[in-house]
């Protein structure tokens, strides 16, 4: 029943905000009210399945372990989002860089697409979720074509072609999962995951591979792992940041969690070696390559889109390591979610104050922008690894649980993470730490564009200080 | 499944295959439309199949939906465009026409090779079929790839769908007549957005060749 409500909540929000037009308060509000449902729904969800296990809307809607934790980000984010969506449009109207019909297209959208991915993470069915998925794409290709430019319009039509053929092949592997469970059920009868899982022993090994690399394709595509990222830096540059932070913090997480459920029925199929090798081989190949390019990397917004390719690496590796490293992996992508959000929401007071993604044309954030500036230093903090933030310890399993199976790719991607830290201080230093131009005034913008990131920031230091019990729990019944 | 049937999955096969390779030949976007309905008509010819053989409502909803989507409403939709910007002839393809033709030839025989013997076992008595709409797959994704016109991208991605609904249906797999309709839909719904941006394209660059859309670059 609360999954309905989300849903339900997401679609009214979504209607309301098309015809209230152009009336901003009320649009505001009506963003503001779908949030607090969500955070209220998604923390009910979660202690819910703590004290009575799997959440069931049959035969739709289905939430596991998995998909609470699943659930729960795309909440907490897409809460920090929302609500920084209000100073930042509010900024940009002032500025006379939007109208107000764009504030009112871009709520629409917004509700859809997080409606789009709270469907994906609940969809009992793997065709119901490829829908969601699909969903997705379509809501956010206007989303970052949403300043109507050139190069924006050439983004999404390179993100939609891009996405669309990923998602096709992903939607050819579904359906050989489901032609191999089929066997023996019959027609028209409603295949969910578990009736995936149940069947999978008897799949025949060969095409259940071959399924599972077009899924991983597929997925992998929306996940933004190399070599299929190529739509990935130009797609989150392009867009809104408060949508960057959900594309990079959230999207890219719940397409790796359309993988790992496949993965559990290819492990069933035909080992656990064979999805352990792809996600070491595409895990390495991404942190490598993009660390190469953070490292001359000359856009603040392209820099992020790049280290969200590179953690989405780590994080595969934490799965193709297995162990340790799995449940490290899934703690990863939750902190991960949390600290691009906050420099993603950063990064867009930064393009308030000085109208540029170009590093070059930025200088002296720490004083032009005092709490944006501490703010962005905590989230480069975060990122990079460094101790006491939560990914330092993330990495730490992943590599350790890395070393004792596959210690020279390991020690490849521990080299590719110095680059992916000196690229990011190249980037504090020029941007963060230099001297401010006389003519850029000091302020941010209002109060809702720098809140959201500092409620962000609080939840990441006490999650990565004080990892609650009930997390831990609900981690270790997903990686099983 | 009896040798008629069979014999019929496989001239459809046939159609779906050659609709596919058409695509490649053709140099004008109405034949592209046009090979779209016929491609798209023959997939709906698939999905009825079962729905009359099986008296199913729903099945027969989605066959209809697939009909009317993808052989009525997104060609519609397509022939407007076309009409509207004049639009006769495609954008030249990356490889010269011989170079696609043995690029084709390639794949179709990747399609019959030992690599996918497991999924003709999995086909029951559609093998040739199975063969064939593997290898409209791989053509299909080709044409996304090959092809420097957005319509012709856009044609490319709507075939991959067919081709793979296509595939599926000779795999015999069983599915939930629901779904069906929803991945109708949601086709329907790609197809507008598509037609949305290939307007924006054509506004902001003036032609749909994707190769004059270099403002990635420039920044």
């Amino acid at each position: 029943m609360i999954i309905l409500i989300v849903i339900l909540t997401l679609i009214l929000a979504s209607a309301l905000s098309f015809f209230l037009g152009k009336n901003i308060r009320s649009l505001e509000k009506i963003v503001i009210v779908s949030s607090l449902i969500e955070l209220a729904a998604a923390g009910y969800v979660f202690f819910n399945f703590l004290a009575n296990g799997q959440i069931s809307l049959a035969p739709l809607f289905s939430l596991d372990a998995l998909g609470v934790l699943f659930f729960c980000l795309i909440a907490v984010i897409g809460a920090a989002a929302s609500f920084y969506s209000i100073g930042y449009l509010r900024a940009e109207m002032q500025k006379g860089i939007i109208t107000v019909e764009r504030v009112n297209i871009f709520y629409v959208l917004l509700h859809l697409f997080l409606l789009a991915m709270f469907t994906a993470v609940s969809a009992d069915s793997p065709i119901f979720a490829w829908i969601a998925i699909e969903a997705t794409t379509l809501s956010t290709a206007f989303l970052i074509c949403f300043y109507k430019k050139p190069s924006s319009i050439e983004a999404a039509w390179k993100y939609l072609i891009i996405n669309s053929v990923g998602l096709l092949l992903a939607f050819l592997g579904t359906m050989l999962f489901i032609a191999l469970a089929s066997k023996g059920v019959e027609a028209g009868e409603w295949l969910n995951w578990q009736s995936i899982l149940t069947a999978a022993t008897n799949f025949n090994p060969s095409i259940a591979k071959v399924a599972f690399i077009l899924v991983m394709l597929g997925y992998g595509t929306k996940m933004g792992l190399v070599p299929m990222h190529t739509w990935l830096p130009d797609a989150h540059s392009k867009a809104p940041v408060p949508v960057s932070s959900l594309l990079s913090g959230v999207l890219l997480s719940v397409a790796f969690f359309l993988i790992l459920r496949f993965k559990s029925a290819v492990d069933l199929a035909a080992g656990a070696d064979f999805s352990q090798h792809l996600f070491i081989g595409f895990g390495v190949l991404s942190i490598v390559v993009s660390a190469l390019i953070i490292l001359r990397q000359k856009n603040y917004k392209r820099l992020l889109a790049y280290s969200s390719i590179e953690h989405m690496g780590i994080a595969a590796l934490g799965f193709g390591f297995g162990g340790i490293g799995a449940f490290a992996a899934l703690l990863h992508i939750l902190y991960h979610g949390l600290a691009k959000s906050i420099l993603f929401l950063s990064a867009g007071n930064i393009f308030l104050k000085y109208g540029s993604t170009k590093i070059k044309n930025v200088s002296g954030v720490l004083q032009a922008l005092p709490i944006t500036g501490v703010l962005f230093i905590l989230g480069f903090l975060a990122i990079v690894g460094l101790p006491p933030f939560g990914i330092f310890f993330t990495e730490f399993y992943v590599f350790s649980a890395g070393i004792k199976t596959q210690p020279v790719l390991a020690g490849l991607a521990i080299i590719a993470l110095i680059f992916v830290f000196a690229g990011f201080l190249k980037l504090i230093s020029k941007m963060i730490l230099s001297k401010k131009p006389e003519e850029v005034a000091v302020g941010e913008a209002n109060v809702w564009t720098y809140v959201p990131i500092v409620i962000l920031v609080i939840v990441f230091v006490v999650a990565s200080l004080f990892l609650p019990e009930q997390l831990k729990t609900v981690i270790n019944l997903a990686i099983k | 499944m009896t040798p008629i049937l069979s014999q019929f999955s496989y001239i459809i096969a046939i159609v779906v295959f050659l609709s596919a390779v058409g695509f490649h030949l053709s140099r004008k976007n109405i034949n592209l439309v046009f090979l779209y309905i016929l491609q798209s008509s023959a997939i709906a010819v698939l999905l009825f199949i079962p729905a009359i053989q099986e008296m199913d409502f729903l099945l027969l909803l989605a066959a209809v939906l697939t009909l009317a989507i993808k052989a009525v409403f997104a060609p519609y939709f397509f022939l407007r465009l076309i009409r509207r910007h004049e639009l006769t002839f495609t954008s030249n393809a990356y490889l010269s026409l011989p170079l696609t033709l043995i690029t084709l030839a390639l794949l179709a025989g990747l399609a019959y090779s030992h690599v996918f013997k497991s999924f003709v076992d999995l086909s029951g008595g559609n093998m040739h079929a199975v063969s064939l709409a593997i290898a409209a797959i791989f053509v299909s994704i080709f044409l996304s790839i090959n092809r420097r016109g957005a319509l012709s991208q856009i044609i490319g991605v709507l075939s991959l769908e067919n081709t793979i609904v296509a595939l599926t249906l000779f795999l015999g797999v069983v599915d939930s007549s629901g779904l069906d309709i929803g991945v109708s839909f949601d086709i329907g719904v790609w197809v507008v957005i598509a037609v949305l941006f290939l307007s924006m394209i054509y506004k902001q660059f003036g032609s749909l060749d994707v190769s004059t859309m270099k403002k990635l670059k420039e920044e």
